[in-house]
């Protein structure tokens, strides 16, 4: 099953890069560099998918103490953790040709920096603690906090006046992007979801092949 | 506006790292575990061989073969 999700990640990634590439036009008024967007933006939905996976997780870790359970949450913070940094640093280079600057303490930017810090140190506080229950129940905490600052990020650029564009696509109304835009975006987001679940999946088999080998 | 195609490289230069680092991290960490698995399992095997063997009461001797001629 892991397997076959893997193939499958390999496949829409590289159909995601026709799309990106190869099918979506130049866009009008930032030229090519805008097909960084394909990168970037599927990047961070996958990023709140696995967090969202990863909270649930830790609530029925809490609620059950099922050791699955954590492993499932643990999986998943980790994989979005590294979507997370991928979204950012994507995003500082795709800022630079087109606000001219890398970084800003903006809203949007500094409440998605918060939630990056808040899951490297679920990160390291599972690294550091020995102790397999204790840390579970201590990350499964800290990840459904941090998780609880996803809405904010979202609707920071609503709340707040940004340098970032508002959403073009998770908002109330229709979408205002061309069909074709948004089907490259869409595809990109599919493959992306994909390499997720497989990383997901392999991680969370790993962990149990690690408690199994040092029990 | 300029293209920036170095941009765009970057960017998708820098996530094929990212993803291909940690896709080599996961790989490299379940040969560890398999590695620590055959240790483990050797070593089961090996006391399982010798629990089987009968034992011997008292201090092992060498056989009088063995044994250094005494010397005058």
């Amino acid at each position: 099953m892991t397997t076959l999700l893997g193939w499958l990640a390999g496949l829409g990634l590289v159909a995601g890069l026709v799309m990106g590439f190869g099918v979506a036009p130049r866009e009008v008024t930032q030229g090519n560099v805008q097909r960084i967007m394909y990168l970037h933006v599927p990047a961070v939905w996958v990023a709140y998918l696995a967090f969202t996976v990863g909270s649930a997780a830790s609530i029925a870790y809490l609620a059950g103490r099922r050791a699955g359970a954590d492993r499932l949450a643990h999986a998943a913070c980790e994989v979005g953790t590294v979507f997370l940094g991928v979204n950012i640093a994507t995003g500082a280079i795709w800022g630079k040709p087109t606000w001219g600057t890398w970084w800003t303490w903006d809203a949007r930017l500094t409440s998605v920096a918060v939630v990056f810090v808040m899951f490297l140190a679920y990160l390291l506080l599972r690294g550091a603690i020995e102790d397999r229950e204790r840390g579970a129940r201590y990350g499964a905490v800290l990840s459904i906090v941090a998780a609880l600052n996803i809405p904010l990020v979202h609707f920071s650029v609503y709340w707040w006046r940004t340098l970032h564009q508002p959403p073009s696509l998770l908002k109330p109304g229709s979408s205002t992007m061309p069909r074709v835009i948004l089907t490259a975006l869409l595809v990109n987001f599919a493959a992306q979801a994909l390499l997720g679940a497989y990383f997901v999946a392999r991680r969370a088999r790993l962990l149990a092949a690690e408690e199994e080998a040092l029990a | 506006m300029p293209d920036n195609w170095g941009f765009v490289a970057a960017a998708y230069g820098l996530a094929a790292v990212v993803f291909g680092a940690y896709w080599r991290r996961l790989a490299r960490r379940e040969r560890e575990i398999a590695a620590v698995r055959t240790d483990r399992e050797a070593v089961r095997n090996d006391r399982a061989s010798r629990s089987q063997q009968p034992s011997k009461a008292g201090h092992p001797r060498p056989e009088p073969a063995s044994r250094p001629p005494l010397q005058p």
